[in-house]
């Protein structure tokens, strides 16, 4: 499940007013989110939550869905 | 070292040579985040190659026939090339399709291909099985067969005795080489035959002008089926004998930091890029990713392939001298595919020449140093290089001299060949032996500063793209009324690079109408792979008509970009 959090951030970062994200959407499938565009949408998302990826963690990355689970790991690990 | 041609060498011998004088060199250094990194050395990468000679002469490959290679970054891509070369056919990469490409379009460019170039054979992955195989059937389709080399049983009983009965014919130094495929989408690309000759010329030729040792070690993140990355990061080193270290194209956009920490790692000392990775670079890479990163081995940053900007360089300098980058290792060419590739190159350890040109006076075709406001920064592509001569030239052909803006043209030792099947285009660029390259420039006590371009090509992030490609496709979408519609590149300092912009013409007045209007206009992009930054939707009758009677291009951007400016 896709958080609002997260939906804002990315939605803010591609300039867009809204989008319906599922677990499954994939990058490539969202406007303007290209491979170019990619690092600035993880690097809104490490600024929004305070977190940092590793690099292995960027590229691993297959959908949205994973991206939201790797932010709720990272969160529950700080605490 | 110098790099001398013998009589009739082909790139063939030149490769047989090098894995004799250097058999455990290392050849080319196969990256993967996450793995250790692959190391052909000059011989590994020869007798892998024999194990694909015997596969494709198997099955039905032969001297002559073109073949593209549509791989991703793999290690075994770079035995494949040259086992494709070995027998005399002609390797052509291809980009992978982008996943936002419509799979109808992609095979739409590879039929155009297959028109213009006589594509013969496809060498791909499993995953594209389905995409692709269509293709064959049809009646018209010169595609005589789709492989999947990655897959191949290491059983199969060809492979297990490959090698031993491997008889090869001969090249000579003007057999065609390797077809690369000049700007433009998918299909309407030009096709760039090279030969032998051409190829090694320029290896020999440049390798002088960048100084090129034996010490040297070339780190590349650059897409094989582009010029700089298929000549520059792999042709030149292979022939002259150096490493070459090859990165994942889609990794580094994703991570540019893995340049750099290739750079510590394997002590590169060349690496050619474009324009916007410097500013990508420079702004996307964290602090974290820096420690401990030393760039002290970098001699020479070579940036090429679009307008060469002052303020990228800046931009990397200052982000980068705490990681021992040292300042004179920037430098700048002028490339294209058509001259197999550099044409010009600054000095080593001497950083390009920037003037402080005269805008006004730049657009009435004359260069004129100057303090003003209204001055542009231009960053020398440096002199020369050797085989080569350059002039300037006005709209009839005629030298223009020095210091005057005309079109660029140019003649090289190492000149193409034509474009493949295709007289009526190579009549038009290539007359008397010299190229009209279609760029605009000037000529400054002997050394070339580019500055654009006669035709309205939009340049993103190296690529070319053509507005009128994106415009046939965004005319189509509802709400957008057919024929009004203008395409432009927009450059955006930050990045270092244009943008695609759209202009579009619509009689829809609500907001939320338009803005799923601008919406389609953006997905319509994505099924074309290109993508579109900013959308204006205008009302009817708002776009300046040519005097051909079409909305003109220049006019509409200069006109929308003005009226942002008033209300922002």
């Amino acid at each position: 499940m896709i958080s609002e959090r997260l939906k804002a951030a990315i939605l803010k970062e591609l300039k867009l007013d809204d989008y319906e994200f599922t677990d499954e959407t994939a990058a490539s499938q969202v406007p303007g989110w290209d491979s170019l565009n990619h690092i600035n949408v993880i690097l809104a998302v490490e600024k929004e939550y305070k977190i940092r990826f590793k690099n292995i963690e960027i590229l691993r990355l297959r959908n949205i869905g994973e991206l939201q689970d790797l932010i709720n790991s990272k969160i529950q690990n700080a605490h | 070292m110098e790099f001398t041609i013998e009589p009739n060498e082909t790139v063939h011998r030149r490769w047989l040579k090098n894995a004799e004088l250097f058999p455990d060199r290392d050849a080319i250094i196969f990256w993967k985040t996450g793995e250790q990194p692959f190391r052909w050395t000059f011989s590994t990468l020869i007798q892998a190659s024999e194990k694909y000679i015997s596969f494709l002469l198997s099955s039905g490959v032969k001297s002559g026939d073109v073949c593209a290679i549509i791989i991703r970054h793999h290690k075994d891509f770079f035995p494949l090339y040259i086992a494709v070369s070995r027998i005399g056919a002609i390797p052509s990469v291809l980009a992978y399709p982008n996943p936002r490409l419509h799979p109808d379009k992609f095979r739409q460019g590879l039929e155009g291909m297959s028109c213009r170039s006589g594509l013969d054979w496809i060498l791909t992955e499993l995953s594209l099985k389905d995409v692709i195989s269509p293709l064959i059937s049809k009646k018209e389709s010169t595609i005589k067969g789709i492989f999947y080399p990655l897959d191949i049983d290491p059983d199969n009983e060809i492979i297990k005795n490959a090698g031993h009965q491997i008889n090869l014919k001969e090249e000579s130094e003007d057999s065609p080489l390797l077809l690369q495929h000049s700007s433009g989408t998918t299909g309407l690309q030009k096709p760039v035959l090279l030969s032998h000759k051409a190829v090694l010329k320029h290896a020999a030729n440049y390798a002088s002008s960048i100084q090129l040792n034996e010490y040297d070690k070339v780190v590349s993140w650059l897409p094989l089926y582009h010029d700089m990355g298929l000549i520059a990061a792999f042709h030149l080193p292979l022939a002259f004998g150096i490493p070459s270290v090859q990165l994942d194209p889609f990794e580094w956009v994703m991570i540019p930091s893995i340049l750099l920490e290739a750079i510590h790692q394997e002590k590169g000392t060349i690496c050619w890029l474009p324009n916007f990775a410097y500013n990508m670079m420079a702004d996307k890479t964290r602090d974290e990713e820096l420690k401990g990163i030393s760039l002290q081995s970098l001699r020479l940053l070579i940036n090429c392939s679009e307008p060469v900007r002052f303020e990228s360089h800046s931009k990397f300098e200052k982000r980068f001298i705490p990681c021992d980058f040292n300042p004179l290792s920037l430098a700048a060419c002028y490339a294209m595919a058509e001259t197999t590739y550099a044409v010009t190159q600054t000095t080593p350890l001497n950083q390009p020449k920037v003037l402080f040109a005269d805008r006004q006076e730049l657009s009435n075709g004359r260069f004129k140093l100057s303090d003003n406001k209204n001055s542009r920064y231009c960053v020398s592509s440096g002199k020369v290089i050797p085989g080569c001569t350059v002039k300037i030239v006005d709209e009839e052909g005629n030298d223009l001299g020095n210091d005057m803006v005309g079109e660029i043209v140019i003649k090289s030792e190492s000149m193409f060949d034509g474009y493949r099947n295709y007289p009526e285009k190579t009549a038009e660029v290539l007359i008397d032996g010299s190229f009209y390259s279609g760029d605009l420039g000037f000529i400054h006590e002997d050394e070339l500063y580019v500055i654009g371009r006669k035709k309205d090509i939009i340049i993103v992030a190296g690529n070319n793209t053509f507005p009128e490609d994106i415009e046939d496709a965004v005319s189509s979408i509802e709400g957008v009324i057919p024929g009004r519609v203008v395409a432009f590149g927009e450059y955006v300092p930050e990045i270092g690079s244009e943008q695609v912009s759209i202009i579009a013409e619509t009689g829809a007045a609500e907001d939320s109408i338009k803005s799923k209007i601008k919406l389609e206009i953006i997905r319509c992009g994505m099924e074309i792979d290109i993508t579109i930054r900013n959308v204006y939707l205008v009302p009817p009758r708002w776009l300046i008509k040519s005097s051909a009677g079409k909305p003109g291009r220049k006019a509409n951007k200069e006109r929308i970009l003005g009226k942002e400016l008033a209300e922002s």
